[in-house]
């Protein structure tokens, strides 16, 4: 038994979109699945086949490519990045006085979902908080390298002359009252002991100033101080660092027979804008396809960017392309997504997710290693 | 470095306070001439002044003369989880 084709090759990892139905979805590159092959895991083979290519990669938004890997280790990564990267987050608060019209809990839960950001160093060098509970003591009061203190207060107030002013049916609430809206920017960090130091070249803030937390009417008052503490999206999803990280394997066209003409215009509807072409079928394709022999000059579908399309299926409704079109997707090459929310940026956020699933990886060992002793 | 409460109060008081007794007059069963010279902010329910009583002293605002009174907020720190 022979070397599988690269034919043979390409068909193993394509996933069959049919109509109704989803086939060849399971990985099949195992040792003991294809007689006579060797699929053992491979560091060279593995180098020789990953590949990682960028498409877009602005700071807080980018999208990548993996390809050569399997889906376990790709869906590790997505849920590391989901769930297991530490920001800060706030974590309790203590009102002093509210009479918004924002009931506390709502209100302390708002903060709570606040995006903040802040130096790296800083990040990296505060530790972890944890409350006690009835079975351990936890990590004892809060102190300056596990918590850090935020303070909010306003009161809103009538403008000079708003009063009147809104008796003259002025509801514009900029010409008549003062802090009559609440942002994140309003919040205000308070630097204790060493944070002074280790956030210096960055200070502890709401990503997104804009972020309105309560609005407010004259005589209404927030005072209120808070804690925020470094966590991991498994706690709490308010301190997952990504918006979204999720990734889509490349979906295939293979258009079997030509589609000509009218048919081709249709076929090109049937896809999202740009993953279909128009081409004109030329000479030389008339000459070498007896398919094709005489439609010279005849417009012509052709695959352009299958990586835009939405794989909806549309094209296989219809009966005139039937038999014509193989819809598919490649199982090993992984469209990465990450949106962060801004304590990190997006493509360190990638390669943070390598370095805690090697930890990981290296704590597993040690495990193993401890056993055999 | 240990880190306390800017104010003073510990971290782990959970309490709310319970229901607001009614009027200025109800309630306070002991009480001592420090208790009855204490003055108990209210809001008027009609013009919306603060109104300061001691109690035995009529439910009335000093601005406009309507007898419903708010009682205020209490000032009394709460905890909540940012959950």
């Amino acid at each position: 038994m022979g070397a599988p084709s690269q034919e043979e090759l390409e068909k193993r990892k394509r996933i069959q979109i049919n109509a109704e139905t989803v086939g060849n979805a399971a990985s099949n590159d195992l040792p003991y699945h294809w007689p006579g092959e060797n699929h053992e895991w491979n560091l060279d083979y593995f180098e020789k086949t990953f590949n990682v290519h960028f498409h877009t990669s602005t700071p807080y938004d980018s999208s990548f490519s993996l390809t050569g890997i399997d889906t376990s280790v790709a869906n590790a990564f997505r849920r590391i990045l989901l769930s297991e990267i530490p920001t800060l987050a706030i974590e309790d608060v203590f009102i002093y006085q509210n009479t918004s019209v924002i009931q506390d809990e709502v209100l302390a839960h708002r903060l709570g979902l606040i995006p903040l950001k802040a130096s790296r160093r800083g990040l990296n060098w505060m530790k972890w908080y944890s409350k006690p509970t009835e079975d351990s003591e936890g990590s004892g009061a809060p102190s300056d390298y596990n918590c850090a203190i935020l303070h909010l207060k306003a009161k809103c107030e009538w403008q000079e002359g708003g009063l009147q002013r809104a008796a003259r049916g002025e509801t514009d609430p900029d010409k008549l009252y003062v802090n009559h809206s609440i942002y994140a920017r309003d919040l205000k960090w308070q630097a204790v002991g060493k944070q002074v130091e280790m956030f210096a070249d960055g200070p502890i803030e709401a990503v997104n100033p804009d972020i309105l937390i309560v609005k407010m009417r004259p005589g209404q008052e927030i005072s209120l101080m808070m804690h925020a503490m470094k966590g991991i999206g498994q706690d709490h999803a308010k301190y997952s660092p990504v918006a979204t990280a999720s990734y889509r394997l490349l979906p295939t066209i293979d258009i079997t027979k030509p589609i000509l003409g009218a048919d081709a215009k249709k076929f090109a509807r049937c896809f999202p804008k740009g993953v279909i072409g128009l081409e004109a079928v030329t000479a030389e394709e008339a000459k070498k396809d007896p398919e094709l022999s005489g439609k010279e000059g005849e417009i012509k579908a052709v695959v352009k960017d299958p990586m835009r399309d939405t794989v909806s299926r549309e094209c296989l409704r219809h009966p005139e392309f039937k038999d014509k079109v193989k819809l598919g997707r490649v199982r090993d090459h992984f469209i990465f997504r990450v949106e962060s929310t801004g304590q990190w940026e997006s493509d360190d956020l990638f390669l943070e997710s390598v370095r805690l699933l090697k930890v990981k990886c290296q704590r597993v060992r040690r495990g193993l290693d401890e056993m055999m002793k | 470095m240990s880190y306390t409460n800017p104010t003073g109060t510990a971290i782990n008081t959970t309490t709310t306070t319970g229901g607001t007794t009614g009027g200025a007059g109800a309630g306070a069963v002991g009480s001592t001439a420090e208790d009855r010279a204490r003055f108990v902010e209210y809001t008027c329910g009609d013009c919306d002044a603060s109104v300061s009583l001691k109690r035995g002293e009529p439910i009335r605002c000093r601005q406009c003369g309507h007898r419903v009174l708010y009682k205020q907020r209490t000032s009394r720190m709460v905890q909540f989880e940012a959950r």
